[in-house]
């Protein structure tokens, strides 16, 4: 098991360096009028090249990803072109709403989709019917339409939760869960029924398999066979929708966050792609990817840990 | 129910009225200066500052964050009329060369310096090697030398009829000297002004917190115990924000104004400070030779129905015009309103005369926020034969692109200020929006005459006025209205004349 999580650990860092490799490189090539955006419509062409120079626009590609590969590896993020705050400093204050958001959300996906989809696979009937509709429903409306809807309804109409959030440094846990009811509902609404069908398409799968005829046999309750056994089996196909519909969420979370204006890392990585604040979308790339390869890994090790099988391949 | 359960009921049912006796509480309250101070204010504002030096604030919605924190030299009041601030009095020399200041002795920062003479120099020889956003107010600016304590005399190397007005806006920020050095400003402001930024529980893009500064030395000019700058870039975030009462200010569009106004909010009236429309740059065709013709720029001007575009992408809330001078602005000439009507044919004709009678070529650079615009002038341009080709640049770049030269023509909503800062934004041959540089002599001395600000200053400005107009310099289609929305049941504000968000101190505790 322990060889297993170092292999993935080492080819998600080598996934981070090839990330970063090509953002920059694409950043570079986009990042022509920098220098004046920071410096305002009026300044003169000296000052532009100064300041170039300063950020060390003016040196090879290769040279410049080094200088900033070098001191994030120190733990140096470097600091934003347009405003100077230490990027590292605006990754922390921000990035704590955000996962609380993901992760409250995809717990509840979780949850619920699993109960939804086993009951859906055992049971039948209308339930199944409206996972069945529900799924295309989800798919096919856009998360942010959603949220519109719930914040008109919701917040501006009936005045039950806050339009913008209310989430400050330091704010209560009621400012948060305040805050956060409607974007968690709308990513629950959105995820939910797909995941249940996922889940629901891998129960009925398991439950046509020899084995179950076999415990069935035995006496034992089908209860006890599709919490114990089946679900176990089927855990690992919900467990890849799970972790890809969390790591989907990062794009989506960005949209939530400009609409609620939740101060998470949305509107910032927003703002600082449009600006082409590199430092900044740097930063919030790296932690992106670090994410990406957190939830890579622990789904891989709770796949491993689930069905042994998974280890060797 | 045992007695533990009633002592903690009672104790929750005593606290529970304590809770509300404290929530009932009025939140304005008596100061030491005898005004009555407002609780919270929230402010829905379109983004946040860069950088919290004074040296790169601009105007209109991006120069009230640092009012909050920094005082100006000179106030300006909501009809544009200049007051005390911290400057007591004013006054040119004879050649309006030297302005004398007199200062107030009884300011420090909030950082314990004191503001004096002193200050004011390092103040104004930072903001103009800074060359910030606003660096064009200090253009005419040599030095700043201290006579005593509380006396400055600013040299200009030519007269600056806005000289007084720059010093009510960007340029007349104070910071504190220690913290210039220091070169902290950045993300720490430390002014005289009226409120403490307070950095702990601010974050950047999103929320700024400021609280009331103790012993402030006008508190008539603080209304508030705290403000609140909630940064909502989203439209429909900001919508939603005021409508549902989150925030007592913000500004939205002319599609939500209805909306707004059906919820009981109040939209300032009358309040008008951009206009929107093109800019011919390339005057003398080093691109587009069909320009240099101002008979082919006429042709455009004809060609535009203003009043159905006013009535498509503003909801008829603005004002139709032809000519880029304000009604304040002191260049405002009546009945250059609508010097060029809706005539398709006499554009026809104009375009005939310049010898471009089967149409010509007009490239436009375009970012979402005017694609509804250019693709509606695109239209009525085509029906005189005039392509319009569009080129989408990315948002960052529009403005630099435009002022590199790189295209011809270009739409943008631009501030309707003071006759010399338009002149010097939009006509002056080193204007921004005057990329290319194009003049000519008649204009110059005109120019020159406004400059002076002597008695003939207010006509040579509206000669000005009357000089693009008429050379069709640009295509004004309207001024637009700015929603500029709040809640009365909390607030009371009151516009600032030229201004895109009325000044901090316009905003006062409803009564």
């Amino acid at each position: 098991m322990l060889t297993f999580t170092l292999r993935r650990l080492a080819s998600g860092l080598g996934l981070l360096v090839v990330i970063s490799m090509l953002t920059y490189t694409l950043l570079f090539f986009s990042s022509t009028s920098i220098a004046r955006n920071i410096l305002g419509e009026q300044a003169t062409l000296e000052q532009i090249a100064l300041k170039e120079a300063e950020l060390g626009l003016d040196q090879p590609l290769p040279v410049r990803y080094l200088g900033w590969a070098g001191a994030a590896l120190r733990g140096d993020l470097g600091e934003s072109w347009f405003n100077g705050e230490p990027v590292t400093q605006t990754i922390l204050n921000r990035l704590p709403v955000t996962l609380v958001l993901m992760i409250v959300s995809i717990v509840l996906v979780a949850l619920i989709a699993t109960a939804l989809g086993v009951i859906a696979a055992v049971r039948r009937g209308w339930v199944d019917k409206t996972v069945q509709v529900g799924a295309v429903v989800g798919d096919a409306i856009p998360g942010f339409v959603l949220a519109l809807l719930l914040v008109t309804i919701f917040a501006v109409n009936l005045g039950w939760f806050p339009a913008v959030s209310t989430i400050r440094p330091g704010a209560g846990p009621e400012a948060w869960i305040i805050s956060l009811s409607l974007p968690v509902i709308a990513i629950v609404v959105n995820y939910v029924t797909s995941s249940a069908q996922q889940i629901r398409s891998s129960v009925i799968k398991e439950l046509d398999k020899d084995y179950v005829r076999t415990l069935r046999s035995r006496g034992l309750g089908e209860r006890e066979i599709v919490l114990k056994n089946v679900l176990r089996s089927a855990a690992p196909a919900g467990l890849t929708v799970l972790s890809l519909q969390f790591i989907g969420l990062l794009g989506g979370v960005i949209i939530l966050e400009q609409i609620f204006a939740i101060p998470g890392i949305g509107p910032l990585f927003v703002t600082a792609t449009t600006l082409g604040d590199i430092p900044v979308v740097m930063g919030m790339t790296i932690v992106t990817v670090v994410i990406v390869i957190i939830v890579n890994l622990l789904v891989d090790v709770a796949q491993g840990a689930l069905n042994p099988k998974v280890r060797l391949s | 129910m045992n007695s533990t359960t009633k002592k903690v009921g009672a104790i929750a049912a005593v606290a529970l009225l304590l809770a509300g006796c404290a929530a009932g509480t009025p939140e304005a309250e008596e100061t030491d200066g005898g005004s009555a101070r407002g609780g919270l204010l929230t402010i829905g504002q379109l983004g946040d500052v860069a950088s919290w030096d004074p040296a790169q604030a601009h105007v209109g919605h991006a120069l009230v964050p640092y009012q909050l924190v920094y005082d100006t030299l000179i106030l300006r009041e909501p009809d544009g009329a200049l007051s005390p601030m911290l400057a007591t009095e004013w006054k040119y020399n004879d050649d309006r060369t030297v302005l004398t200041l007199e200062l107030r002795d009884d300011v420090t920062f909030s950082d314990g310096e004191a503001f004096d003479a002193e200050a004011v120099a390092a103040n104004l020889e930072h903001f103009k090697a800074s060359n910030g956003r606003q660096a064009v107010q200090l253009t005419q600016f040599e030095s700043a030398t201290p006579v005593d304590e509380d006396t400055v005399e600013i040299s200009l190397v030519q007269p600056d009829p806005a000289m007084e007005y720059y010093l009510s806006q960007a340029a007349g920020l104070m910071a504190s000297p220690a913290a210039i050095e220091a070169g902290t400003l950045e993300t720490d402001p430390v002014g005289t002004g009226p409120y403490l930024y307070d950095k702990v529980n601010s974050v950047r893009d999103s929320q700024s917190l400021f609280t009331a500064k103790e012993d402030y030395w006008n508190s008539d000019l603080q209304k508030w115990d705290e403000v609140e700058l909630r940064i909502l870039g989203d439209i429909s975030a900001r919508v939603n924000a005021i409508i549902s009462g989150q925030v007592d200010w913000t500004t939205i569009e002319a599609k939500s104004a209805d909306q707004a106004e059906g919820a009981g909010l109040e939209i300032i009236p009358d309040y008008q400070v951009d206009w929107t429309g093109m800019t011919f740059l390339d005057r003398d065709g080093v691109i587009n030779p069909a320009l240099t013709d101002e008979r082919v720029r006429q042709a455009i001007n004809y060609a535009v129905d203003r009043d159905t575009l006013l009535e498509q992408l503003q909801l008829g809330r603005g004002t139709a015009t032809s000519q880029v001078f304000g009604p304040d602005s002191g260049a405002f000439v009546d009945d250059l309103e609508e010097y060029y009507t809706y005539d398709p044919e006499k554009a026809t004709e104009l375009l005939e005369e310049a010898g471009y009678a089967d149409g010509f070529e007009l490239k436009l650079p375009v970012i979402p926020a005017f694609a509804t615009q250019i693709t509606a002038l695109a239209q009525q341009l085509g029906e005189v034969g005039i392509t319009v080709t569009q080129e989408t640049v990315p948002q960052p770049n529009y403005v630099a692109d435009v002022t590199q030269k790189k295209f011809e023509a270009f739409n943008f909503n631009l501030f309707q200020g003071e006759a010399w800062v338009a002149i010097n934004q939009l006509i002056s041959p080193t204007a921004t929006f005057n990329p290319f540089g194009t003049t000519d002599p008649e204009l110059e001395a005109l120019i020159s005459v406004v400059q002076q600000g002597g008695d003939d200053s207010a006509e040579a400005a509206q000669d000005v006025n009357r000089y693009v107009t008429e050379n069709a310099w640009f295509l004004p289609l309207y001024r637009i209205d700015q929603i500029s929305v709040f809640n009365p049941e909390t607030v009371t504000v009151v516009a600032q004349t030229q201004s895109a968000m009325p000044s901090i101190y316009n905003f006062s505790p409803a009564e």
